[in-house]
C-alpha cells in the first residue's frame, strides 16, 4: 500500500535529532509541495507553465503581510492568499487557454505575467519593502487534541507540520488524478485536438489544472515564508521556476511522488557535496539536459520501469 | 569527504554537544565565495584562509600554557540565504563553533539573524553587512560585531571624504546617481543629510538594477548643472556611468565612496577629476608598507596566481587582519572560549596590521583608509587618512 | 525636454537594433528548426568576451578581433547543435528546457574563466556627434549601421540565393522541400550556426559600448524573443522592426514613467500581441 511509504518519514525524528539534517528535510518537504503541484499542470496535463514561482511568491507575500498587518493567524491569512491565487489563475488561464494558443506561447505568456508580478512586488516599496524584503515573525498555531493550541516553532514542530502539508498535497493530487478529471488531463496531454473532438472541454480542464497547481504552490510559498522567516522578490524569479521544473524532471514527471525525490535531491545534495556555485550550475545544467535527452522519465520513473521490466 | 563523515556522525548522535576538541579552535566563515555577488566574499575567504595557514604553519598560537591550532570551516553561501541558514545551523550546533566571520551580504544576514540571536552570548558573528549596523548595540545582539566602517557619524569615512572634497575642490552642487535598491537607499539616507548639513546643493536620480544605458538619467541630472557626479556603488555600473558621462559631455568630475579606481583609469583621458575612497590603494602600499608587501607575496605564493589588486581593498572586512586581532584578544582574555571576555578585549584594543583597526563601543569598526585623486591623463595622488 | 525626447528616441533605435539581431536569430531558428534557442544570449556573451579579450588584452585591432569572436560563437553553436539541438527538432518544450540547461553551463564556464568582475573594453572609436544639444557617440552610430547592414544582407540572401529559397521552402512545407532535394539536416544545422554567429556579432558590437558581465545574455534573449514575437515570428524585417519599436518604447517610456517598469513594456507588448495578433505586426496572417 502506498501509504506505507510515508512511515519512514514519520519516524525519522526519532533517530535523527540534528537540526542541520532536519532543516534539510523540512525545506525538501515544503519545496516538494511546489514540485508535486507543478507536475499537475506540467507532467499530467502537458502544459509548461512558468507562473509557478509567481504563485509561490505572491502567496508568500500575501500571507505574511495579512498576518502581520491585520494580526490574524496563519490559517486566516492563508485565505486571501489562496483567494488571490485562484483569481489570478482564472484570469491568466482564461486569457491563455481561450485563445487556442500553442504550448510555447502559453509558456511565454506565463513567463511574462510571472516577471510582471515580480516587478510589481519589487517596486511596491510601501507595502513590500522592495529588494529589502520583509521579515516574517509570526508562527502558525495548530490545535492538537489533548495538547491544546501549539505553536509551530522549532525543528520537530516544523518537521511534522510540513510533512502533514506534503501528505495533504499528495492526497489531493491523488484524488484528482485518479478521478475522471485526471483522465481528462491525460487526454489533453496526449493529444489535445483529439480530446477536443471527443467532447472534452479542454478549456475548462486546463483552467482547472492550472488553478489547482497554483493554489497548492501558494500553500508551499506561505509555508516557506513562515519557516524561513524572510521573504524577498527573488521568490518570484525565473530561477525559482527553473528549480521547481528541475525537481520534477529529475524525480520523474509521470508519477505523483517522483517530484518529491527530485526535491530532496536538489535540496540535500549540495550539502553533501561541496560544490562552488559555478560547478553547481554546470551540474545543474547538465542534469537538466540529461533528463530531457537521456532519462525522460526522471530517476524514479526510470527505476520504476526497470523494476517492471525485471 | 569530511562533510559526509559529518553527516554520518550527526545521524548517530543524539543531542549535539560540541565535543571539546583538544587544543583546536574552530573558526567559521559564511560568505558568498562564488556566484553573482561573490565579489564581496571572495577576498575575505581568501584572506582568512591565508591567515589560518600562516598561524598553523608557525605551530599555532599560545594562550595561557596551551598551544592551539585553528580549524577553518568556510562555507560558500553562494549568496543564497537558505544555504546560509543551513550552514550556520551546522556550524553552531554540529561543530560547536564560537567565532563566525561573515556575512557581508545583507539579505543573508537578515535571514540568519533570528536564528543567530538564539545563540547570543555563546558566539561572535563578525561580518561586514550593511544591515548589521541597524542591529548592533541593540539588546540581545552582543554577538554582533561589524567589520566594516560606517559612512556617517563624526568618525565616518563618508563624512571625512566629503569634508576633503569640499576643501580640495570647493564643490557647490553635487548630483547623486544611485541604484534603486537597498544599497542605494542606504547611501541616500546617509549622504543627503550630510551634504545638506555642509551647505551643498544636491540632486538625486535613482536607476534600476540592470541598467546599461544611463543617457536619460545623466541628461536629467546634467540639466541642473551640478559640479560633480556622485555615482553608485558597484563597478559593474560605474564603468558604464563614467564612460557615458564623458562621452555625452554630461560630467567630467566624479566623487565615489564605493567602487574602485578602475572606471577612472579606463577613461583617464576623458575625465577631469576622479575622487575615490579606497580602503587601501594596494599598488602604492606595496611599495611603502612592508606588511602589505609581505601579504601580497604570501598571497601569490599560497594561491599561485596574480594578486587581485582590484579586489584587495575588500580585505578590510572579515579578512586577514581580523583573525590575528581575534587571536590577540584571546591572549588578552586568557581564554579561547570565554566569548564575553574575548568580545570585551576586542572592543578595547587597537590592532595594527595591514590596517589600523579598532571598534567603537557598539562594535562597529573604525579603520584608516586611502583617498585616491586622479586627474586627466591618469596622474594619481594618494592620501592616507588616519581615523583616531 | 525636446532634446531629451529626440536623444532618447535615437538611443532607443540603436539599442533596438541590438535587440533586433538577437530577434533575427530567434526567428530564423524557430522557422527552420521549430524551437526557440533561449541560449542565444549566451552566444552573444561569448562573442563579447572574446572580442574584449582579443582587443584589450592581446591588443589586436578591432576589425581583426571581431572575426575570431564570431567564429568562437559559431563554433560553440555548432557543438550545441550537434550534441543537443539535433535531438530536439520541432519539440518546443524540450528545446526550451535543453537551451535553459545550456545557459547554466555556458554562464558557469564564463564565470570560471573571467570571474564576475566586470570587464570594460577600451575605446574603439571615441568622440561624439552633436546634433544641436543632442550628442551621440560615434561608435553607437557605427554599431547601428553595421547591425542594420547585416540584417538587410541576411534578408537579401534569403530571398535571392538558392539556400535562402530552400530555407523558405522548408519552412512552408518540410516534406516537399525534402522531396525536392533540399538537404534538410544540413540546412537546419546551418541555420542554428548562423543564428549563433549573428548573436556573437551582436555581442562583439555590444562590447564596444558597454561593460561586460557573464550574466549579460539573459536580458538580451528575453528582449530578443519579445521583439521577435512583436514583429512576427517568421518575418525577418519584423525582427528588426520589432526590436526598434521595443527599444524606442523603453527609452521614451523611461522619460515619463518610473524606470522601474522599463522591462514591463516588452512583457505587456508580448501579451497583447499574442492575444490579438498572434502573427505579429509583420507576420503573415495564417
Amino acid at each position: 500500500m502506498k501509504a506505507l511509504l510515508w512511515v519512514p518519514f514519520i519516524v525519522v525524528p526519532a533517530f535523527i535529532q540534528s537540526n542541520f539534517i532536519l532543516s534539510i528535510f523540512i525545506f525538501s518537504f515544503i519545496l516538494a509541495i511546489a514540485a508535486v503541484s507543478f507536475n499537475l499542470i506540467f507532467g499530467f496535463t502537458g502544459q509548461l507553465s512558468m507562473f509557478h514561482s509567481a504563485a509561490f511568491g505572491i502567496a508568500a507575500y500575501v500571507t505574511s503581510l495579512t498576518a502581520s498587518i491585520f494580526h490574524v493567524s496563519f490559517w486566516l491569512a492563508l485565505f486571501p492568499a489562496i483567494g488571490l491565487t485562484v483569481f489570478i489563475s482564472l484570469v491568466i488561464g482564461s486569457i491563455c487557454f481561450n485563445f487556442q494558443l500553442r504550448a510555447f506561447y502559453f509558456a511565454v505568456i506565463t513567463l511574462a505575467f510571472s516577471e510582471l508580478a515580480r516587478l510589481v512586488i519589487l517596486n511596491w516599496n510601501n507595502i513590500t519593502n522592495g529588494t529589502l524584503g520583509l521579515m516574517v515573525l509570526d508562527k502558525p498555531f495548530v490545535w492538537i487534541p489533548g495538547a491544546g493550541l501549539m505553536k509551530i516553532d522549532g525543528m520537530f514542530g516544523w518537521y511534522f507540520f510540513s510533512l502533514a502539508a506534503l501528505i495533504f498535497t499528495v492526497a489531493v493530487c491523488s484524488l484528482v488524478l485518479r478521478s475522471w478529471i485526471g483522465r481528462c488531463f491525460a487526454a489533453i496531454r496526449l493529444n489535445e485536438d483529439l480530446a477536443q473532438t471527443l467532447g472534452i472541454d479542454t478549456f475548462r480542464y486546463k483552467l482547472l489544472s492550472f488553478t489547482l497547481a497554483n493554489t497548492l504552490a501558494a500553500i508551499s510559498g506561505s509555508l516557506y515564508a513562515f519557516y524561513t522567516g524572510y521573504i524577498e522578490p527573488n521568490y518570484l524569479s525565473i530561477n525559482q521556476s527553473l528549480d521547481i521544473i528541475s525537481m520534477v524532471l529529475l524525480g520523474g514527471r509521470s508519477s505523483i511522488v517522483g517530484p518529491i525525490a527530485g526535491a530532496f535531491m536538489l535540496t540535500g545534495l549540495p550539502h553533501m557535496i561541496e560544490l562552488s556555485a559555478e560547478a553547481r550550475a554546470i551540474l545543474y545544467g547538465g542534469v537538466l539536459i540529461a533528463t530531457i535527452l537521456i532519462l525522460p522519465q526522471g530517476l524514479i520513473g526510470t527505476l520504476a520501469s526497470w523494476r517492471r521490466a525485471a | 569527504m569530511r562533510r559526509l563523515g559529518c553527516m554520518v556522525a550527526a545521524l548517530v548522535a543524539t543531542a549535539s554537544s560540541p565535543v571539546a576538541a583538544q587544543n583546536i579552535v574552530k573558526i567559521g566563515q559564511i560568505e558568498a565565495q562564488t556566484g553573482a555577488n561573490a565579489i564581496y566574499g571572495y577576498m575575505s575567504s581568501h584572506g582568512l584562509a591565508l591567515a589560518v595557514n600562516e598561524v598553523n604553519k608557525a605551530g599555532g598560537f599560545k594562550v595561557g600554557d596551551k598551544t592551539y591550532t585553528i580549524e577553518l570551516i568556510a562555507s560558500d553561501t553562494r549568496g543564497d540565504p537558505k544555504e546560509a541558514s543551513i550552514q550556520l545551523k551546522r556550524m553552531l550546533e554540529t561543530e560547536g563553533v564560537k567565532f563566525v566571520f561573515g556575512p557581508f551580504l545583507s539579505n543573508v544576514f537578515v535571514t540568519v539573524e533570528p536564528y543567530a540571536k538564539q545563540f547570543n552570548g555563546k558566539f561572535l558573528m563578525m561580518g561586514g553587512a550593511t544591515r548589521i549596523h541597524d542591529f548592533i548595540g541593540t539588546p540581545e545582539h552582543d554577538f554582533l560585531i561589524r567589520t566594516w566602517n560606517w559612512d556617517a557619524g563624526p568618525k565616518g569615512f563618508g563624512n571625512l571624504m566629503v569634508d576633503r572634497l569640499i576643501k580640495e575642490t570647493g564643490v557647490k552642487k553635487i548630483a547623486m546617481l544611485f541604484q534603486n535598491d537597498q544599497g542605494g537607499k542606504v547611501l541616500v539616507d546617509i549622504y543627503a543629510p550630510l551634504f545638506k548639513q555642509k551647505g551643498i546643493e544636491t540632486q538625486l536620480e535613482l536607476f534600476e538594477p540592470g541598467t546599461k544605458d544611463f543617457s536619460a538619467v545623466l541628461a536629467k541630472l546634467a540639466a541642473g548643472k551640478p559640479d560633480v557626479l556622485f555615482p553608485s556603488y558597484s563597478d559593474a555600473y560605474l564603468y558604464d556611468i563614467v564612460r557615458q558621462s564623458t562621452e555625452g559631455g554630461y560630467f567630467r568630475k566624479f566623487f565615489l565612496v564605493r567602487g574602485s579606481l578602475g572606471p577612472g583609469l579606463k577613461n583617464k583621458d576623458e575625465i577631469d577629476d576622479y575622487f575615490v575612497y579606497v580602503p587601501k590603494y594596494f599598488e602604492q602600499a606595496e611599495k611603502t608598507d612592508p606588511k602589505v608587501a609581505k601579504f601580497i607575496a604570501d598571497y601569490k605564493a599560497f594561491y599561485r596566481r596574480d594578486f587581485p589588486y582590484d579586489q584587495a581593498p575588500l580585505c578590510s572586512s572579515s579578512c586577514y587582519d581580523h583573525l590575528f586581532m581575534l587571536i590577540e584578544a584571546m591572549k588578552k582574555a586568557s581564554s579561547v572560549d570565554d566569548v564575553a571576555r574575548i568580545r570585551k578585549e576586542l572592543l578595547s584594543m587597537t590592532y595594527d596590521g595591514l590596517w589600523k583597526i579598532r571598534f567603537d563601543e557598539k562594535g562597529e569598526e573604525i579603520f584608516n583608509f586611502d583617498v585616491v585623486r586622479m586627474k586627466r591623463g591618469g596622474q594619481l595622488s594618494v592620501t592616507s587618512v588616519d581615523v583616531e | 525636454m525636446l532634446q531629451l525626447l529626440v536623444g532618447q528616441t535615437l538611443n532607443g533605435v540603436i539599442v533596438g537594433t541590438l535587440y533586433g539581431i538577437i530577434a533575427l536569430g530567434v526567428t530564423l531558428t524557430f522557422g527552420i528548426t521549430g524551437i526557440v534557442n533561449f541560449a542565444l544570449g549566451e552566444f552573444m556573451m561569448i562573442g563579447a568576451y572574446v572580442t574584449w579579450y582579443l582587443f584589450d588584452v592581446v591588443g589586436l585591432p578591432f576589425p581583426v578581433a571581431i572575426w575570431p569572436a564570431i567564429a568562437a560563437a559559431a563554433a560553440c553553436g555548432f557543438a550545441a547543435d550537434q550534441l543537443l539541438f539535433r535531438f530536439t527538432r520541432n519539440n518546443l518544450i524540450n528545446g526550451l528546457l535543453v537551451s535553459i540547461g545550456l545557459i547554466s553551463i555556458i554562464e558557469a564556464a564564463a564565470l570560471l574563466l573571467w570571474t564576475t568582475t566586470p570587464k570594460d573594453m577600451g575605446y574603439v572609436l571615441s568622440g561624439a556627434v552633436r546634433l544641436g544639444e543632442v550628442s551621440i557617440p560615434k561608435m553607437k552610430l557605427v554599431v547601428f549601421a553595421l547591425l542594420a547592414a547585416v540584417m538587410f544582407l541576411t534578408y537579401a540572401a534569403l530571398s535571392r540565393t538558392w539556400i535562402g529559397k530552400a530555407a523558405y521552402a522548408f519552412s512552408q512545407n518540410p516534406e516537399a522541400a525534402m522531396l525536392m532535394g533540399v538537404r534538410t539536416d544540413i540546412l537546419q544545422s546551418t541555420v542554428v550556426v548562423y543564428s549563433t554567429a549573428l548573436a556573437g556579432f551582436g555581442g562583439a558590437l555590444y562590447a564596444t559600448l558597454y561593460s561586460l558581465e557573464p550574466s549579460m545574455g539573459g536580458l538580451y534573449i528575453l528582449k530578443g524573443v519579445e521583439a521577435a514575437i512583436l514583429g512576427g515570428i517568421g518575418s525577418l524585417i519584423g525582427s528588426l522592426a520589432g526590436g526598434i519599436i521595443l527599444g524606442v518604447t523603453e527609452a521614451v517610456g523611461s522619460i515619463y514613467l518610473p524606470g522601474a517598469f522599463r522591462d514591463a513594456y516588452g512583457l505587456i507588448f508580448v501579451v497583447a500581441i499574442l492575444l490579438y495578433r498572434p502573427s505579429g505586426l509583420f507576420g503573415a496572417e495564417r
